[in-house]
């Protein structure tokens, strides 16, 4: 066994991860590395330029960068090394990075993965019609508009109406540019709704019950054909298209590597320590999750920066692993295993998110005996968390699973 | 400067008063009309064999029309109709591949092939393709039954009842190794203009006028090998004998983590009543799947669609259980330029100095060196002197940057840049060194093809403003509009 590099190693800058670094450095670890693979740290936030980060925070909204450079300021001990990519994680914290000199081994005793998030592009949704340039997401645009100074069109159309949709009108908006249209699947936008006035405002017409029947235009976007609910079918003038939202946790790096997925989701298996199938790695953020607002993941990066810590210091004590299962109405859970010490209970906030709109109770049953039920309103794309879910040992070693449910039972 | 090199090759004649300029007076010996595939491997061997050649695109690169999409494999010919002028190119264009991809660094990934059988209907057809194969020479070609087809192929469903083994069948870079033709052509003396759209010709009896939007060129001999337009720019020289049948195949490209579902090539038996797809890794890491089979009446438009790409998605499947659980990457759709007849249609005018090489359906890749020499034979037995080769001088081999999966990249070793595009490993050495090369990109399919920029599974979300400011005044159209908001 040869020595450490590093005692952790965070693999991406974003919000969780530089809450990782926080709270390690905060508790005294001090081999700490942040790896960041783009020029600048912050990841999403580096590039959303506008003020919706920070309430939960620092109480007040700021900016994307502003946000970033005040999160930084908790960490100044912290190195953190930019143009540096993971490519390949091994066991026993092994990873090669490859920086502009090329790709090296090193090794840290725990490794975190805050590999963040990204939309949903063309491709992935499988989207009728010709390729034409002109076609992108919001994390792009705001990266042309705000980043690069430039703008890839004049009136493009946005398809999707999460908050992240909203984010590309706003972006355009600082461009002054008007988009063509919004463009929703379901009757009403994923949102919160008063995001809907802001498009009013704006004049942006929002098409519901639509879905898109043809991209146009050779080389670059022309317009956009759309078929809506009733079977009237549209023609938007657009010389661009936005695909936003519908995150994915960018898991990659993960995916190729040694780490248990999910199998419903395909994202690192983890714990309610964010720790995955591997002790000496840890997931955290919206790579697990995706996606949720930056303060929250900041703040889950804090906590889970603590446990690591602790896991460094104690190590990782005798435990038995219990599942945790959920209704096919519910997208996806993290944690999505719980590691249970002998004979200790331990209380798990378990966050989920929705495929579609759901009022009502919220149940976890583990076994047969329900621990767990409040009233949520539940809206897909927004993440939903359970606080203080009471796991017994004794159940857990009974192997019963943890499961979560969108019913009274 | 480097740049300036690059242009040079392209435009010289018109853009630099240097000493090219002495020679635009004199007609060209040949003028090759379409840089896909087989008019970038035609513009080669006679700029091999000292002809002065012109190679005239209408798009904004080379690949512009159907090579560029198509599913990369480099085919033996076992299937192939037996004693058909396809068969004898692809023959000769397989194993000249094999002979010059080392020299050019060209990839190869020698996977195999697997024709699998999925009901008794098929099963009954194996021992034809193995007798075709051994017919057309493939003598390698075998018969595997169900237990060695699944201890080769763990990922099949278990539908998969036998095989026939095609050990040769191979998977290669489909734009790397064209524009390596092309390079080659170029540094033996060729020239090429992008943009540059034949709109009409005369002949005068003994040279043709071919007309672009910009110039008029004139040149001895006409090469047309403009695939899907084939028949419109035949009709610039007479009246064709065929009539091209765009058939449109769709794609669906996954991401890499799908790629270890599958170790050979795996084919479809050919039934002419269901149109089977194909499921192979791309050199590249991929795995790619399709094409479907739909004659289209459009000669362009090669759109993908929503419900069409589902239902692939539901046969490869069927194919491989694992599947829907990859991410889809890119989705694509390529117009084959078929005809109404099964061989290619390659024919000289010995009257008007025309020859047309048309019907190169989806076979071209693998045939096209075949077919650039079966051309250089045919022209010299139909227009004897007019044409002269030269005996061969000892080329110029271009190393083509590798962009194969395993193959060592400039991040690997380090080319003090960083990278730009995450999920392709693309460097910012990469990218400026395609804008800089022999043939440099002038359109942002030209700098994907070289580089694999933006072809990953975010499709441009972490990387593409970045390629827009690296690429500024260099790419038509550009990425994004210049200057300050």
């Amino acid at each position: 066994m040869s020595s450490h590099d590093y005692d952790v190693a965070i693999i991406g800058s974003g919000p969780s991860g530089i809450g990782a670094a926080t709270a390690l450095s905060e508790a005294g670890i001090k081999g700490i590395v942040v790896f960041e693979r783009e020029t600048e740290i912050g990841g999403i936030p580096r590039h959303t330029h506008h003020p919706s980060f920070g309430l939960l925070v620092f109480k007040r909204p700021i900016s994307g960068p502003k946000y970033i450079q005040a999160l930084r300021k908790r960490c100044q001990s912290v190195r953190f090394e930019t143009r540096t990519t993971v490519t390949t994680l091994r066991k026993d914290g092994y990873m090669e990075i490859a920086t502009p000199k090329g790709v090296k081994t090193i090794r840290a005793k725990h490794i975190i993965l805050a590999t963040g998030a990204r939309e949903t592009p063309r491709h992935g949704r499988l989207t009728s019609g010709l390729r034409p340039q002109g076609i992108t997401t919001t994390g792009a645009l705001q990266q042309f508009i705000y980043g690069a100074n430039m703008a890839p069109f004049s009136h493009p159309a946005i398809v999707g109406t999460e908050l992240v949709s909203f984010s590309a009108l706003w972006t355009l908006r600082s461009a002054g540019i008007r988009p063509a249209a919004m463009i929703e699947e379901s009757s009403r936008i994923t949102a919160y709704r008063p995001a809907a006035l802001f498009a009013r405002l704006l004049r942006v017409p929002i098409y519901y019950n639509s879905k898109i029947t043809q991209i146009d235009g050779i080389e670059k976007a022309r317009g956009l054909e759309i078929e809506i609910a009733d079977g009237r079918h549209e023609t938007i003038s657009c010389d661009g298209v936005i695909f936003s939202g519908k995150f994915v946790g960018d898991n990659n790096v993960a995916r190729a590597s040694h780490l248990t997925l999910n199998p419903t989701t395909e994202l690192p298996l983890v714990d309610q320590n964010w720790v995955s199938s591997d002790p000496d790695i840890s997931v955290i953020g919206n790579a697990v999750h995706p996606a949720d607002m930056g303060d929250h993941c900041y703040i889950e990066g804090l906590s889970a920066g603590k446990t690591v810590a602790e896991i460094l210091r104690d190590g990782i004590e005798d435990y038995e692993v219990v599942e945790i299962t959920h209704d096919a109405g519910i997208k996806l859970a993290a944690p999505s295993i719980v590691r249970l010490k002998r004979q200790e209970e331990t209380k798990i906030n378990i966050s989920f998110h929705v495929n579609a709109p759901y009022s009502g109770n919220v149940t976890v049953k583990l076994g047969d005996e329900i621990v767990h039920q409040t009233s949520k309103r539940c809206r897909p794309a927004r993440r939903i968390t359970l606080k203080n879910v009471p796991i017994t040992e004794a159940k857990g070693r009974d192997k019963c699973p943890i499961h979560v449910s969108l019913a009274d039972i | 400067m480097k740049r300036a090199i690059g242009q040079n090759c392209g435009h010289s004649m018109l853009d630099t008063p240097t000493n090219a300029q002495s020679r635009s007076d004199l007609p060209w010996d040949v003028i090759v009309i379409g840089g896909g595939v087989v008019g970038c491997a035609i513009t080669r061997r006679f700029a091999l064999a000292g002809v002065r050649t012109l190679l005239l695109e209408k798009g904004s690169d080379i690949l512009s029309g159907a090579s560029k999409a198509n599913s990369a494999i480099m085919h033996t010919g076992f299937d192939a109709p037996p004693d058909s002028i396809e068969l004898a190119c692809m023959k000769a264009g397989y194993n000249e591949y094999l002979d010059i991809s080392g020299k050019m660094n060209l990839p190869t990934m020698k996977c195999g092939a697997l024709v699998v059988a999925w009901d008794e209907a098929q099963l009954a057809e194996l021992d034809g393709i193995v007798e075709k194969a051994h017919q057309n020479g493939i003598n390698d070609v075998s018969l595997i039954d169900r237990q060695t087809l699944r201890s080769k192929e763990p990922g099949l469903s278990n539908g998969a009842l036998a095989a026939v083994e095609v050990p040769r069948e191979f998977v290669v870079d489909p734009w790397s190794a064209p524009l390596a033709y092309l390079t080659q052509a170029v540094r033996a003396g060729a020239e090429y203009r992008f943009n540059a759209e034949v709109t009409g010709g005369t002949f005068d009896g003994t040279n043709w006028h071919l007309s672009t939007d910009r110039e008029v060129l004139t040149c001895k001999l006409v090469i047309n090998c403009t695939g899907t337009k084939g028949d419109y720019i035949e009709r610039i020289c007479h009246e064709p004998e065929f009539e091209i049948r765009p058939r449109k195949g769709q794609f669906l490209v996954y991401d890499k983590s799908a790629a270890s579902l599958i170790n050979a090539i795996i084919l479809p038996v050919p039934s002419p009543t269901t149109k089977g797809v194909v499921l192979t890794k791309t050199i590249f890491g991929n795995l790619l799947l399709g094409p479907t089979a739909e004659e289209q009446p459009g000669r362009e438009n090669a759109r993908v669609d929503h419900d069409v790409l589902q239902q692939l998605i539901e046969t490869g499947a069927r194919i491989l259980p694992d599947l829907p659980t990859h991410e889809v990457t890119a989705t694509y759709a390529g117009l084959r330029p078929a005809t109404q007849f099964k061989d290619y249609q390659i024919s000289a005018n010995g009257d008007k100095n025309w020859i047309g090489v048309n019907g190169i359906r989806s076979t071209g890749l693998t045939a096209s060196l075949g077919i650039a020499t079966y051309v250089e034979q045919l022209c010299a037995e139909t227009f004897g002197d007019l044409i002269r080769f030269e005996p061969p001088k000892t080329p110029f081999w271009p190393k083509m940057p590798s962009l194969a999966q395993g193959a060592e990249r400039a991040y690997q070793t380090g080319d003090g840049t960083e990278i730009v595009c995450h999920c392709e490993g693309v460097t910012r050495g990469d990218i400026e060194r395609a804008l800089s090369s022999e043939i440099p990109a002038q359109s942002l399919g030209g700098l994907r093809r070289r580089t694999r920029v933006m072809m990953g599974r975010c499709n441009g979300f972490y990387c593409s403003a970045r390629v827009a400011e690296l690429t500024k005044g260099k790419l038509t159209p550009p990425l994004a509009s210049e200057g300050d908001l």
